[in-house]
């Protein structure tokens, strides 16, 4: 029997999940985008961004716009590759699960 | 199924969601289809006399005053939007956007020269603005897979040809038609689209 994909604990959080999927479809995107599409509060949405910050699989970028500060998101090579792993481990889990069943 | 296979699943459809959400980019202008569709309607009425008064009686300035202060209200309104929606950045969304653009500054630049060198021909314009209005759909549709959007070029494109081969009544029908169907009943229904999309994102925010 193949043996079983382990998922990648940094990715496993449902809101980290959520975070890397959002900004998998999009070149970058705003603090207060990434809010309001998670429905998240500020300071666990910036918690989690900082766990994935630390994991190297976003990157992220402070600026002015207007003179109003504005913080961006993007998502790294790095994390494009371990979110494809984490898919990819899941539908592995999954096909197991049904078989087995 | 186990719960632990429901919570796999479950995973599945959040990640499919989430990137859904970030590369919803047509959707969200859909107003702009039924504002232009709306404005053309306007001109149309405008130049045919149909308004009355000094500033309706002055029908030479019904398309340019009509288009420019079309697209300014679209450049105000979208302003607005971008500032309030934080709307992120997509590679879609561009290719969607300069498909638009470009769209407009050729039927722009046709259209102006063609007026005031007095050598537009009525049925000529309705083709031209129609053959134009048929490619931006044709590509974007084809851009994010929307049958509808294709579907809105062919009718623009039937247009341009009714417009080419029938009488100048008929092509007036032609063309009032297609901006029926395609920005009236088309922006409408994009509309709801986005509106049924919104509220499922909303169901499905996140709170991990």
């Amino acid at each position: 029997m193949p043996e079983l994909p382990e998922l990648n604990p940094v990715i496993h959080g449902k809101l980290r999940l959520a975070l890397l999927s959002l900004l998998m479809g999009v070149e970058e995107a705003e603090f207060t985008w990434l809010r309001e599409k998670t429905g998240s509060t500020d300071g666990n949405l910036g918690a989690q961004l900082m766990k994935l910050e630390e994991a190297g699989y976003v990157a992220v970028e402070k600026r002015f716009v207007l003179r109003k500060p504005q913080t961006l998101y993007r998502m790294t090579d790095a994390g494009r590759a371990a979110l494809s792993e984490y898919v990819d481990a899941l539908k592995q889990l999954l096909g197991s699960a049904v078989a087995g069943d | 199924m186990s719960t632990n296979n429901l919570d796999l699943t479950e995973r599945l459809e959040l990640i499919q969601n989430m990137m859904a959400a970030g590369r919803r980019s047509t959707t969200r202008w859909a107003w702009t289809i039924v504002l232009w569709g709306v404005a053309f309607y306007v001109a149309i009425a405008w130049s045919s006399g149909f308004f009355g008064g000094p500033i309706w009686g002055q029908h030479y300035m019904a398309w340019p005053v009509t288009m420019v202060g079309t697209w300014l209200l679209t450049w105000a309104l979208a302003s607005r939007m971008h500032k309030s929606a934080h709307a992120p950045k997509t590679t879609v969304g561009r290719a969607i956007m300069s498909i638009w653009t470009a769209m407009g500054i050729s039927m722009f630049a046709l259209l102006l020269p063609l007026g005031l060198s007095g050598r537009a021909d009525q049925q000529v314009c309705v083709a031209v603005v129609a053959t134009l209005l048929g490619t931006a759909n044709a590509a974007s549709g084809i851009l994010v897979k929307w049958k509808a959007q294709i579907a809105c070029a062919v009718v623009w494109w039937l247009a341009s040809a009714a417009s080419l081969f029938g009488t100048v009544t008929e092509s007036t029908i032609a063309f009032l038609a297609a901006i029926f169907l395609c920005q009236i009943v088309f922006g409408i229904y994009a509309m709801i689209c986005e509106s049924r999309e919104r509220r499922r994102q909303v169901q499905g925010a996140v709170n991990a």
